[in-house]
């Protein structure tokens, strides 16, 4: 899930993914009538990117006599109800944005939208909810917050919805996927984007060196010790820094640990939580020297621009890959399952969607997640250069694969167990102490043993506020 | 009874003033006081209720709120031994207005229109382990490189440097509006009684200058302890809590767990903290008097 610090990359690589959109579509029955709707988002994104490029001209004069349509038809047939949009800038906001006119062709519902930036969004969501005067009917927001949401019983439940839903069949996700969006058995958002952890390696680095993808956190420590070895570069790369806890947590989970129990008991000095420490402080003297401080976003702009055999992130940010000025090496850069340990986890994250409860006009919000996100329409929604989502449909589709090697990975086995963030209102300040405590460790400050010590310290009241 | 009117009558000249100092501050301060004694958080759909004393129990008398006090006082007053002298130093060379002044002086200037965040992003880069300028020029000097961000002394200094950076114009500015605005005789007495620049700048123009000193002292005190945008793009108070100022521990508080009451009760123990920089204005005002 693309922070909004790195959302201007993306953007550019979706100026181009909608007019390769764009062409592909004219071509494919049921959405052919998105082609002059779909150039529109393309045009203003060029008019507002400075692209000079001449497809986008092109399409100006189809989109025109499409908006007049619109309008007759509309008028003919009476006000059909306006819905309120609530989006992150991403480039699944992005992608939103350019079905907007496609749909009020359709419906005649009209659409209106917002964006708020990541760092202020879900407390302005809090904040309008807390109001309930229906200021929204759909929102996008973050899988953190499920359950903060989900508590204040700000979300409605779209289980009514998805079972009369042939459009958006649900049944076309994998089940723990389509848990994804669930509080407390209820489903309280629709997936926006399924990005797991996976691994990302240098094909021209392991071939030359007789290396193959790792399947095990041994064999991934290995390969990268190897690379190093032999001069290649550096052998990997997580965030050692601000954003640590994404990688932290996956290992502490692939070790077989857990963050708390049962009881909200915090179990982060485990045996487990301190081999998978131990272990991500070992890759650091493998590691380029400015990953001690690297976000997230840093991880993948170093890995697509320094020698760096290999990385663990999630698949989100593949859309850089697509960039020629953020990828430094187009075409060697392939990806695979993140490796095993003791336990067989998929780390998931993305964004969600939903209608808030208070929405005034939850049925046409229904229609609209409907037709942006519906079957049919998925295939264009991934083209217009949203991040993807793992439907079996999109992620077996041979067409897409070719062009997206990474979509077969969305497709989580049933044999791994999928790991998300904790569904914790206090997960903030869970993630702030993960920080602390494990930059500590690996700066030096701290003993692996002293500041997991800590650490579980400093859980203790943040989990026991959880519970009161 | 016409003068018990008139004071009556200029009393009531000053309710707007009271007013507007009523709505500004008192307020705003009051209703802090108020939810630093509540469990409000923002967003909650369960109403606060009132919780004593127990937001500054469990923060302000944490070891994570001295430490950020402490990291707080370090990266300000480490600040102020580079930014006074720097600043002092460059308003004494402007002020003899050789050539090229005017050049320098807007040049200098620069970094103080821009803005924190601006200042942070570039620094970023510039502090980059890996790719950044200045770990570049070390290495091409034959010294070693600094994971500038990710040491803990190196991150602390880091951020004393941008900072630093950015301030010293401010410093530079003052001082030379001291200088200019200083009479010429004791200087010239000065001269004539034999004194060195050295000395005639520690005994004559120092002294002459207190109440600069201590206004500046105190506006760089103050944006030093609410230092903020700066860390937040650089280090977000990384290594560990090595960079955590109460600014940004009240930041976290307040909009990152979003708990309200908790940030107030730290906000307030930091107003209460910094009430003895009131000193300084107090100073620099009876120093006005004394050189007026």
């Amino acid at each position: 899930m693309f922070r909004a610090a790195g959302a201007h990359a993306p953007a550019r690589a979706l100026e181009r993914d909608i007019d390769k959109g764009v062409r592909r579509m004219r071509h494919t029955r049921g959405v052919r009538r998105l082609t002059a709707l779909v150039a529109i988002a393309g045009l203003a994104l060029t008019a507002c990117g400075g692209s000079d490029d001449g497809a986008e001209e092109a399409t100006e004069d189809t989109a025109a006599p499409a908006e007049e349509t619109t309008s007759e038809e509309c008028a003919a047939v009476g006000d059909k109800g306006e819905i309120n949009l609530f989006l992150i800038p991403s480039p699944s906001s992005t992608s939103i944005q350019s079905f907007i006119p496609a749909f009020e062709e359709e419906t005649c519902i009209k659409v209106n939208f917002s964006e708020t930036p990541y760092g202020e969004a879900h407390q302005k969501q809090l904040l309008a909810y807390q109001q309930g005067d229906g200021q929204y009917d759909v929102a996008q927001y973050d899988n953190t917050f499920l359950a903060p949401f989900g508590a204040a019983n700000a979300m409605l439940a779209l289980d009514d919805y998805l079972a009369n839903s042939a459009e958006y069949d649900i049944a076309d996700f994998a089940q723990g996927q389509q848990d994804y969006g669930k509080y407390d058995g209820k489903t309280l958002g629709l997936t926006l984007s399924t990005e797991p952890m996976i691994q990302w390696y240098r094909t021209d680095i392991y071939d030359e060196l007789g290396l193959t993808p790792a399947t095990t956190w041994d064999e991934y420590l290995a390969n990268a010790k190897a690379i190093k070895a032999a001069g290649k570069g550096d052998g990997t790369i997580m965030g050692f820094g601000p954003n640590v806890s994404w990688w932290w947590m996956t290992l502490v989970w692939s070790f077989g640990g857990t963050l708390y129990d049962g009881n909200l008991k915090p179990t982060a000095n485990s045996a487990e939580a301190v081999a998978a420490t131990e272990y991500l402080k070992s890759l650091l003297d493998v590691a380029p020297e400015g990953a001690i401080s690297a976000t997230g976003d840093d991880v993948t702009f170093k890995f697509l621009s320094q020698p760096i055999g290999s990385m663990v992130q999630y698949s989100g940010y593949y859309g850089f890959l697509k960039d020629p000025n953020a990828n430094k090496y187009p075409g060697v850069i392939a990806t695979a399952p993140m490796p095993k340990g003791k336990a067989d986890i998929t780390h998931l994250a993305g964004w969600n969607i939903g209608i808030p409860a208070d929405s005034k006009n939850p049925d046409q919000a229904w229609q609209f997640l409907e037709f942006v996100l519906g079957k049919s329409n998925a295939k264009a929604y991934l083209e217009s250069g949203a991040a993807a989502i793992g439907r079996k449909s999109i992620t077996s589709d041979a067409s897409l694969a070719a062009s997206d090697p990474y979509l077969a990975l969305l497709t989580i086995p049933s044999s791994s167990r999928i790991e998300r963030y904790p569904q914790l209102k206090v997960w903030p300040e869970m993630d702030v102490a993960i920080t602390q405590s494990v930059t500590a460790i690996l700066s030096g400050q701290k003993t692996v043993k002293a500041g997991l010590d800590e650490l579980q310290a400093a859980l203790e009241p943040v989990l026991a506020a959880e519970k009161g | 009874m016409d003068s018990h009117r008139q004071r009556w009558t200029v009393a009531s000249l000053t309710v707007p003033t009271w007013l507007m100092l009523l709505a500004m501050f008192a307020v705003p301060l009051g209703s802090g006081v108020y939810l630093s004694t509540r469990s409000d958080k923002i967003g909650s759909f369960v109403p606060g209720v009132g919780v004593g004393l127990d937001n500054y129990r469990r923060d302000v008398m944490s070891g994570v709120f001295v430490e950020a006090i402490v990291t707080t006082l370090i990266i300000t007053f480490v600040g102020l031994l580079i930014q006074f002298p720097i600043g002092f130093g460059l308003a004494a060379i402007l002020h003899r207005n050789l050539r090229g002044t005017q050049l320098f002086r807007t040049a200098l200037l620069v970094p103080m229109l821009l803005t924190p965040v601006a200042v942070g992003l570039m620094w970023r880069f510039m502090l980059d382990t890996d790719l950044g300028v200045i770990n570049w020029l070390l290495d091409s000097v034959g010294l070693s490189r600094i994971g500038w961000l990710g040491e803990p002394w190196a991150a602390r200094m880091s951020i004393v440097l941008v900072d630093s950076w950015q301030s010293t114009p401010f410093v530079m500015l003052m001082a030379l509006a001291g200088l200019a605005g200083l009479p010429e005789s004791p200087l010239e007495a000065a001269r004539v009684d034999g004194a060195s620049p050295v000395r005639a700048f520690v005994h004559v123009i120092l002294p002459m200058l207190r109440p600069v000193v201590y206004v500046t002292l105190l506006i760089r005190l103050i944006d030093g302890l609410k230092l903020f945008d700066v860390i937040f793009i650089l280090t977000r108070g990384a290594p560990g809590r090595a960079t955590q100022t109460v600014g940004l521990l009240t930041y976290n508080t307040g909009f990152n767990f979003l708990e309200t009451g908790r940030a107030a009760a730290l906000g307030i123990a930091v107003t209460l903290l910094t009430l003895p920089v009131y000193v300084l204005w107090l100073r620099a005002q009876r120093a006005a008097q004394v050189v007026g």
